[in-house]
């Protein structure tokens, strides 16, 4: 009783100011967004905040900008990191096949994403420049004519997908390796003398036993990826005519652009919310890991 | 525990071409500078259990691995009956292996570790289904068939691991020290099962182990390896009776056994058991210690040429002066250089 109690103090007592950060710039910082919901605080209200019910969430539910960007965020990040996991899977499974420079070209891979977002968007907003970057050096070459890749709706939100799978695809495969390092060589061994060959090895061994990593990956890059922010403003800046826009970039418009403290924090609290119930689906799901043997 | 043999046998494949049913030629294997293997000769004829004896690192594992087709050879043949299987992937060989680990797959139940083999051969479910409870109700894994390796003991995985191996219908079993993860007592309950389903006559067996003990209760023969070379190939009589070098004579046989250097700097070399006292003659020796095992006694002795190890029956005590002597035909002799044995 005694020892389980000592016990019980102890973890609290270690766990105790991480919990306490979090409470602080988490759980308070989400408490007084939601508080805001409730609340007009704009130029109208002299920036203060006054009580009006339910006002901001009926206004979310029928603004079409918000379900457009909702939209179109769910969009990419289920582009990008579909495209992420299925690159980064295959690096994964390369860098863990032994060859020369194997190493080396580890270390490589990492170098996009250990570039800060912004410094790589400013490049990846060179490389797709109307006419001048190098992409549309080759095609005006080749056709005589230049695409408009950030300026045409339909192409602008591909570029913002290439751009994000070049940064992600490595953290993924990372994550993934260490996965793959987790199985037992001998496994692959073992189903060899069965008469299995690579692909029956991928489909009965790799994968199945990949699963926990591979949702704890769909769960991280998910969530950043609805969360998207920064690569936009710098590559697209939301347009062409919003067609780019996110809902967080909604958020921070509606909050710095609008001074309309009030609607921002009910879009953010309405985002959160659908990330929340993604997460909790995706963790149920996670519970339930394949067991090695000790 | 009984064992059907009608079970064993539907699971069983039949042996293959009469005279050698495994033959290594001549195999040589090397990683970097160093010699895992040289030039090693072994066969294995039908229905044999062969043991590969050795101490860690003497290259019994990775003849087990050349065999597989897991690692290549870099000089050599393997033959498989009359198959030359040197250049053959593993997957392609007929060869079914239980290793050290037993390498279960995790993620799947008992029943679906077992089946996955034959799923992926092609086999068809009437009879994926009939070999399976076959192979469950002989080795009795039948109440564990929905449990994963994670909640089983040792003994029960080594059972998976065995059972997976008959289900693959080999031509030849490979077993990588299949004991070595289970305590004592359940290693001697395990030999004489393990001996009844592998050994009666079906695919031959090549079985690892650092156990003389183990080898001697499971095997037909036994090829003694060290350093990558091959000491003698032969029955635990043979090597016990006439070890073709030291280090056999010296792996062979419990407590190891006393040698003695001779002035021309040839090895004289006499079992402990074969000590005996006599009246007059002999050497006379000094007890200076004393291990009761009950049936035995073993005794360290001070003699003038040198410790000896004496195991006897009883009656002495430390400080006790004994004249002791052997029968020439005890006596083994070896070279000075290499170990080899001089006396025919």
């Amino acid at each position: 009783m005694g020892e389980r109690r000592r016990s019980l103090l102890v973890g609290v007592a270690l766990i105790g100011p991480a919990l306490l950060v979090l409470l602080l710039v988490f759980l308070w910082l989400m408490a007084s967004y939601l508080w805001l919901s409730f609340h007009a605080q704009n130029l109208f209200t002299d920036l203060q905040p006054v009580p009006v019910g339910m006002l901001n969430w009926r206004r979310l539910v029928l603004d079409a900008r918000f379900w457009q960007d909702a939209a179109q965020t769910l969009r990419f990040a289920l582009v990008s990191v579909s495209m992420e996991l299925g690159l980064g899977l295959a690096m994964a499974l390369l860098l863990n096949q032994r060859w020369r420079g194997r190493g080396l070209v580890r270390s490589l891979t990492l170098l996009p994403w250990a570039l800060p977002t912004t410094v790589m968007a400013l490049g990846w907003r060179w490389i797709f420049n109307d006419p001048s970057g190098p992409i549309n050096g080759v095609i005006g070459g080749l056709t005589g004519s230049t695409v408009p890749f950030l300026a045409s709706p339909s192409l602008a939100w591909l570029a913002v997908v290439l751009a994000d799978v070049w940064k992600t695809t490595p953290f993924v495969a990372l994550l993934l390796l260490a996965g793959l390092q987790m199985i037992p060589a001998d496994l692959y061994e073992a189903l060899a003398l069965e008469g299995g060959n690579a692909r029956q090895a991928l489909l009965r061994i790799t994968l199945p036993l990949l699963r926990p990593y591979l949702l704890l990956v769909l769960l991280f890059r998910l969530a950043q990826a609805l969360g998207v922010f920064d690569l936009i403003v710098v590559l697209t800046g939301g347009g062409p005519a919003s067609s780019t826009e996110s809902v967080a970039g909604y958020a921070y418009l509606n909050a710095m652009r609008f001074l309309d403290f009030g609607y921002s924090a009910t879009v953010m609290i309405g985002m959160f919310a659908v990330l929340l119930l993604l997460g909790g689906v995706l963790l149920l799901v996670l519970r339930r890991p394949a067991r090695f043997q000790p | 525990m009984t064992i059907s043999t009608t079970v064993s046998s539907t699971i069983s494949s039949p042996a293959t071409s009469p005279a050698t049913a495994l033959q290594l030629e001549g195999i040589c294997r090397r990683i970097g500078a160093r010699t895992i293997l040289e030039d090693l000769d072994l066969t294995v004829s039908p229905g044999e259990c062969l043991a590969l004896l050795g101490p860690s690192g003497c290259g019994k594992s990775s003849t087990l691995r050349l065999i597989s087709g897991l690692d290549s050879p870099d000089r050599g043949r393997i033959l498989l009956g009359q198959r030359d299987i040197t250049a053959l992937p593993p997957a392609r060989r007929q060869v079914a292996m239980v290793f050290q680990s037993y390498a279960l797959y995790p993620h799947l139940s008992v029943a679906r570790n077992l089946s996955l083999g034959m799923e992926i051969r092609g086999v068809d479910g009437a009879t994926i289904a009939r070999d399976l409870n076959a192979v469950l109700e002989l080795l009795q894994l039948g109440e564990l068939r929905q449990r994963r390796p994670a909640d089983l003991s040792g003994g029960q995985r080594q059972r998976v691991a065995l059972a997976r191996a008959l289900l693959r219908r080999p031509q030849l079993f490979l077993l990588d020290e299949p004991m070595s993860n289970l305590d004592a007592q359940l290693r001697e309950e395990l030999r004489p099962q393990l001996r009844a389903i592998l050994c009666g006559g079906g695919a031959p067996v090549v079985y690892v182990t650092h156990d003389q003990q183990e080898a001697m209760g499971i095997a037909d023969r036994i090829a003694v390896l060290d350093a990558g070379r091959l000491q003698q190939c032969g029955t635990s009589r043979e090597l016990y009776h006439r070890p073709a070098t030291l280090f056999v004579a010296q792996f062979i046989g419990r407590p190891q056994i006393n040698v003695l250097q001779e002035p021309d700097g040839s090895l004289l070399a006499v079992r402990p058991e074969h000590l005996q006292a006599v009246e007059e003659g002999g050497v006379q020796v000094r007890v200076v210690s004393r291990e009761w095992q009950g049936a035995s006694q073993q005794l360290q002795l001070d003699t003038p040429r040198g410790p000896l190890r004496w195991v006897c029956d009883g009656g002495r005590t430390i400080g006790d002066t004994v004249r002791i002597a052997w029968e020439p035909r005890h006596e083994h002799r070896f070279a000075a250089g290499g170990g080899r044995r001089l006396t025919p």
